[in-house]
């Protein structure tokens, strides 16, 4: 589902952050990111959002080469990835039920469609009951939850997530963990970027960690970080 | 999956209608509440739009005034085109009998729609009944004036150009003392006026361009404060043409609103002027009045009005839209 052939990140002539990175993830498969600040997992992650583009190498996803894809064609791809940010990225103008609905207005679902899809996610998350509240009210481990049920709500088959636990206490993200691995139950492909090593040990998932913007673990296939 | 989207999302809206025209209904029903919601946040900052809309009025008003003005200048000059008469005073030796017969020389001619021979004995009773000189002309021995030939163009004629030419070929025929026909003053209001309207066309173009940029300023400002918005829907998948929607929208409502004032300055200064206007026109014994704007001239000023401002949104749009872009959310 998302697979890194060779990929190089070179900002200037001298901040590399990304050095010639191989791996590949399948679909349904749950793997972290790990590594020190400034390792370059933004960067990976940004990558497969096509916020950026290789200097070197091949990123693809859902069987499309991201390097050549006109940039016409990007908001396209990003339909089909949910992204999870640490400070959820939420509009704080409109209702939670809004903010889910946002990737659902911008493909032009209908609106009946919209309410239907809309709870279901809201239901997931466990936040049917907050559709019409401002996320403001809202405590931080709800903010967090309702920016997930943004990202699935279009049921994309990749979902990235950038440090989400990082502002939570080791309950509520545990929580969210939960929820993560429910979503690659039924085939999504789930890479989150963390440095909670302990929380990461826990789950005893396939482990990629990072260092100076090259890939020093979790290189192979399923499992690589087990045990 | 990610190959082809359209698939992608027609496979979402299953249902007994076909998806082609589910999709071109969603479409339709977000333009609307684009349109809606872009109206509202005008609405929510009324003083802020207000300002804008007036600034706009007065920039649109004043060439479509000065263009008003100049129509109803040009209707003047028509008018008093068609009604350009060349007035043939006859040498005083010739008689009556002469005089008919150069009538009837004149009139001949293409050019000339009529001739009217008025013989001095007449136009000495018009004068004295005109004039009040009743008792100075009784001192004189004899009639001063001449016989004289009204001579009225015909239609292809009644041009400065045409009149002018007439006008020799009558001077050079034997026995008319003097030709007269007021047209220099017609020569130069027609010259004024091209040069006016020129002006005003500069005017608009450079008022236009006003416009464009303070609709294209205030857009970028409303950019500004709904740049969260604007990269949530870029990581979220929204194309360009739907994060530039809205402000598309803002823009033409400004537009709209520019256009009203626009409107609504014109009758009110119109109905400040059409007094003072009727009275100067009457001391002239002229016609003239100035037009307001017709139900189509409102139409297409508010119509070219709401196209300046979403060509000032559009200009904004495509300057300071591509800027935001969500690589800058998450850090290293």
């Amino acid at each position: 589902m998302i697979e890194f052939r060779q990929v190089t990140k070179r900002y200037d002539s001298d901040h590399t952050a990304l050095r010639q990175v191989n791996f590949g993830l399948e679909r349904g498969e749950l793997a972290f990111l790990t590594g020190h600040s400034g390792a370059g997992k933004s960067t990976l992650l940004k990558l497969i959002m096509v916020m950026e583009r290789p200097s070197a190498g091949e990123v693809i996803v859902g069987g499309q080469v991201l390097n050549t894809l006109p940039r016409r064609q990007v908001p396209y791809i990003r339909r089909h990835i949910g992204v999870v940010f640490q400070n959820h990225q939420l509009l704080f103008d409109r209702t939670v039920f809004d903010n889910v609905a946002m990737p659902l207005e911008v493909m032009g679902t209908p609106a009946r469609d919209i309410g239907r899809r809309v709870r279901a996610a809201l239901d997931k998350v466990g936040l049917l009951n907050k559709e019409k509240m401002n996320p403001l009210q809202l405590s931080g481990g709800e903010q967090q939850r309702v920016g997930i049920a943004r990202a699935v709500v279009n049921k994309p088959p990749v979902l990235l997530a950038d440090e989400p636990t990082g502002n939570l206490d080791p309950e509520l993200s545990a929580d969210i963990m939960r929820l993560f691995a429910e979503f690659s139950q039924v085939g999504v492909t789930v890479l989150i970027a963390s440095h909670d090593i302990a929380l990461i040990n826990d789950l005893g998932r396939r482990t990629l960690t990072l260092e100076q913007g090259r890939l020093v673990s979790g290189v192979g296939a399923g499992g690589g970080g087990r045990g | 999956m990610a190959n082809d989207p359209r698939r992608q999302q027609s496979r979402g809206a299953k249902s007994a209608r076909s998806p082609w025209r589910e999709q071109a209904e969603s479409y339709l029903s977000h333009h609307r509440k684009v349109a809606r919601d872009s109206a509202q946040k005008l609405w929510q900052s009324p003083i802020a739009s207000m300002m804008t809309w007036t600034v706009m009025g007065v920039a649109l008003a004043l060439p479509v005034a000065l263009m008003l003005l100049l129509a109803s200048l040009e209707g003047v000059s028509a008018g008093w085109e068609s009604s350009a008469r060349v007035t043939a005073y006859l040498n005083d030796s010739v008689s009556i009998e002469e005089a008919q017969a150069l009538q009837a020389e004149v009139a001949d001619d293409s050019r000339v729609a009529e001739v009217e021979l008025i013989d001095r004995d007449t136009a000495l009773g018009e004068f004295r009944a005109s004039s009040g000189l009743e008792d100075a002309l009784d001192y004189l021995d004899e009639n001063p004036l001449p016989h004289t030939l009204l001579v009225t163009p015909s239609e292809s004629s009644r041009t400065a150009d045409g009149v002018e030419m007439l006008l020799t070929v009558i001077e050079g025929l034997d026995g008319v003392e003097r030709v007269q026909v007021d047209l220099g003053w017609l020569q130069r209001l027609n010259a004024m006026t091209d040069l006016l309207g020129r002006a005003v066309w500069a005017l608009a173009l450079l008022l236009a361009a006003a416009v464009v940029l303070v609709i294209g300023n205030t857009v970028r400002l409303s950019i500004e404060n709904r740049r969260d918005e604007i990269l949530v829907a870029k990581l979220v998948g929204g194309t360009d043409a739907f994060v530039r929607r809205p402000f598309l929208y803002t823009g033409a409502w400004f537009g709209l609103g520019g256009g009203i004032v626009a409107w609504i300055l014109l009758q009110l200064s119109l109905w400040w002027l059409s007094g003072p206007v009727e009275r100067l026109a009457g001391l002239y014994r002229s016609e003239f009045s100035l037009n307001g704007l017709s139900f189509d001239g409102a139409l297409a000023l508010i119509i070219a009005a709401m196209l300046l401002g979403w060509l000032g949104a559009w200009v904004a749009v495509k300057r300071h839209l591509d800027d935001i872009e969500p690589g800058e959310i998450a850090g290293g």
